[in-house]
């Protein structure tokens, strides 16, 4: 009670140096708490963004890709995952899944005619099952059309494009597509030729979230994309006993290749019973759960199932969209820890003025019999009684900021939203990591920088209590 | 039995590069309940006589024993300790704490030896804020009281806790001349009353006059040790 009563009364004393120092700890909490409660909530924000318009909280893909997924950027498509609709239905039997949308990503051309000649449009697309894709991700929002007629209106197969590429379209080649018109697209096969396929431009749709990667990306369905890249292969019930040991024996030495010969049934081989099957090329499968928590498990009981595919996380898969609001968080620390250093810096610097100025004071209270330990715990008392209630006013403030602006989020200009979260307001979600993080650091700094002028305190000597001016 | 002995005690200090002779073998005998000043010029060894019975130095040759305990071998916790509890002070710039008011700078050493309840603690206070006159200015902080009070002040704090001396380092220097007289006065009534033991240090002869035994030391060295009545 004495310590406190001194402490108090000694910054009282000074009050012009205290509010300095009130005043920038009081800063550096409210960056920390604000900054903390923006950088998490725009973490979770961007999550569920990506999550529920993109990626889900996984994408398998093809075991033989070399590379992770990307539905962010435009790489080289992925190899095809074989056997979908076995995959789908395994992973529909585990109980945190709750839905589950293949897709492609490719490229292509689209043929359409101005003035009576030919021009070629470039096109990066998804190729998705209408109907599950839409039911699940809701990222494009129509503006002429609709989306596969899945939601009503006329069902289709065909081509959606985003009224931003049908700008460029305009700006680059002056061109400008229309709602039911009809085009042609080109694909590029692996097998190196160029396959056409008559289609039509059913809708224009503007992305809801992250434009700045959407705005490029444009849907065709899957059966168009199968049939524009030749997505064909023999059904494997249809392959006769003989040619199946054939295979195996190719895969052994010469010898067994050579006792092929003697096998008769092998001779009379008729291809004639083959039956050829249309494949998806679908090259990515999102994977949504009911719980963001279990994506570890079902990655490892998809990696056991044994079912040719890969697994990458949402924020894998999503790359450096995902990784904004990491950074800006790193950032914030950053700022945070500087504004910190400065705060402990100006804090220790102003105490030893005090000690200075309080030498005869401290003096006496050691020659009438204060102990070190008292000294040492009348200074940190007094920096705690300082620090502390500046940065519990900073939270308090802090909370008012985050609860008045919660309601309809923390409003965004468009284009750091659409980096940021994808795009809109941010809502702020109110944690008490951030209070609590704060108190600590705000204890630990204050600890920290007193340590040096406690030392400087407790190495006066009651003799400086003896020839000094004191009240 | 003395309370306090002082036995071929010399002290000295670097100055700079020169070796200053502060004490050059010193044996002084006090006994219990002496109202004794220790008179001198300046830099004759007064404050270093006061600043080693009031255990804040060491000597650098010699014993210092107060109440049979010798105090040169204590560490910095035991010498605080001993202080606390056997020694009180009267500084020359008074040196009260600015932000505690009259009762409270007096309390304050028997909060730090935390051994009586609170009541007990106030009626103590009181006591010697009585004795030293000052029970109109219990609120006061220091700056709002004259040169004579504070001094008064710092008599009640070193006295509060019934210490077994009490050290006054040239009590009156700071004050005009009838105010340290009064004060004088004032430590002479308590010594009497309270049986404590005052040593003091001054250069002012009409202080000394009030004293009833001094000593007078010159470069360092007891030059003489006059006993009134």
């Amino acid at each position: 009670m004495l310590i406190f009563k001194i402490a108090l009364r000694s910054l009282l004393r000074r009050k012009s140096r205290a509010l300095t120092i009130g005043a920038l700890v009081a800063f550096g909490t409210l960056l920390l708490v604000f900054g903390q409660t923006f950088t998490r909530s725009a973490g979770i924000a961007s999550r569920d963004s990506i999550i529920n318009n993109f990626t889900g909280d996984l994408i398998l893909y093809s075991e033989r890709s070399k590379e992770k997924p990307s539905p962010f950027a435009f790489n080289t498509p992925l190899p095809v995952i074989p056997e979908v609709e076995k995959i789908r239905a395994y992973l529909e039997t585990l109980p945190q899944v709750e839905a589950v949308v293949p897709f492609a990503q490719n490229y292509a051309i689209i043929q359409t005619q101005k003035d009576g000649k030919s021009v070629e449009l470039p096109f990066i697309f998804y190729a998705v099952e209408p109907a599950t894709y839409r039911r699940i991700f809701r990222n494009a929002q129509m503006r002429q059309g609709e989306f596969f007629g899945v939601e009503g209106g006329v069902a289709g197969q065909g081509i959606l494009i985003s009224e931003y590429q049908n700008a460029q379209y305009q700006k680059n080649y002056g061109v400008t597509l229309a709602a039911g018109e009809a085009v042609t697209v080109l694909g590029l096969t692996e097998g190196g030729s160029v396959n056409a396929l008559r289609s039509k431009l059913l809708g224009l749709f503007e992305p809801r979230y992250f434009k700045n990667v959407f705005n490029y990306i444009n849907f065709v369905d899957i059966q168009s994309y199968s049939a524009l890249y030749n997505f064909t292969g023999v059904a494997a019930d249809s392959l006769p006993e003989s040619l199946t040991r054939g295979l195996e024996a190719s895969a052994g030495n010469e010898e067994a290749i050579f006792d092929l010969a003697k096998d008769a049934d092998f001779g009379k081989l008729n291809l004639s019973s083959l039956r050829s099957e249309t494949l998806s090329g679908y090259t990515m499968i999102a994977v949504l759960l009911a719980d963001h928590g279990s994506v570890d498990q079902v990655i490892r009981e998809v990696s056991a199932a044994g079912l040719g595919v890969k697994a990458a996380r949402w924020d894998e898969a999503s790359g450096f969209f995902a990784r904004i609001a990491s950074a800006l968080q790193a950032f914030i620390i950053l700022a945070t820890g500087l504004i910190f250093l400065i705060v402990a810096f100006i804090f220790m610097n102003t105490l030893i003025i005090n000690i200075v100025e309080r030498t005869s004071e401290i003096g006496t209270m050691r020659a009438i019999g204060g102990e070190k330990s008292f000294i040492r715990r009348l200074f940190l008392a007094e920096t705690l009684l300082l620090n502390i209630p500046f940065s519990l006013g900073a939270m308090v403030l802090s909370l008012i900021a985050v609860l008045a602006a919660g309601r309809s989020g923390l409003p965004l200009p468009d284009s750091i939203s659409q980096y940021l979260i994808g795009g809109g307001a941010l809502p702020l979600r109110l944690a008490a990591a951030p209070f609590l993080e704060a108190l600590v650091i705000v204890i630990a700094v204050s600890v920290i920088a007193t340590l040096y002028p406690i030392r400087v305190a407790t190495g006066i000597t009651p003799l400086a209590a003896m020839g000094e001016r004191a009240a | 039995m003395s309370v306090v002995e002082l036995i071929d005690v010399r002290k000295h200090y670097m100055l700079g590069e020169t070796r200053v002779e502060a004490l050059r073998g010193v044996c002084l005998h006090i006994e219990k309940g002496e109202f004794l000043a220790i008179a001198g010029p300046s830099g004759a060894g007064k404050s270093t006589i006061l600043n080693l019975i009031g255990c804040i130095d060491t000597p650098s040759e010699g014993r210092v024993l107060i109440d049979g305990t010798e105090v040169e071998h204590l560490s910095d916790r035991e010498l605080t300790r001993y202080r606390r509890q056997k020694l009180g002070f009267i500084f020359q710039s008074f040196n009260l704490i600015p932000v505690l008011n009259v009762f409270e700078n007096i309390e304050f050493p028997l909060l730090l030896r935390n051994s009586l309840t609170r009541k007990e603690r106030e009626k103590t206070v009181m006591h010697f804020i009585e004795e030293v006159g000052l029970a109109d200015r219990l609120k006061n902080k220091p700056n709002e009281l004259s040169g004579g009070q504070r001094q008064r002040v710092a008599i009640a704090r070193a006295l509060v806790t019934r210490p077994l001396i009490v050290l006054a380092d040239e009590p009156t220097a700071n004050l005009d001349s009838e105010t340290g007289h009064r004060i004088v006065d004032l430590m002479r009534a308590i010594n009497e009353h309270e049986k404590t033991t005052f040593i003091f240090s001054t250069h002012d002869e009409h202080i000394m006059e009030h004293a009833r035994r001094v000593i007078s030391i010159r470069d360092g060295l007891i030059t003489g040790d006059k006993a009134k009545g």
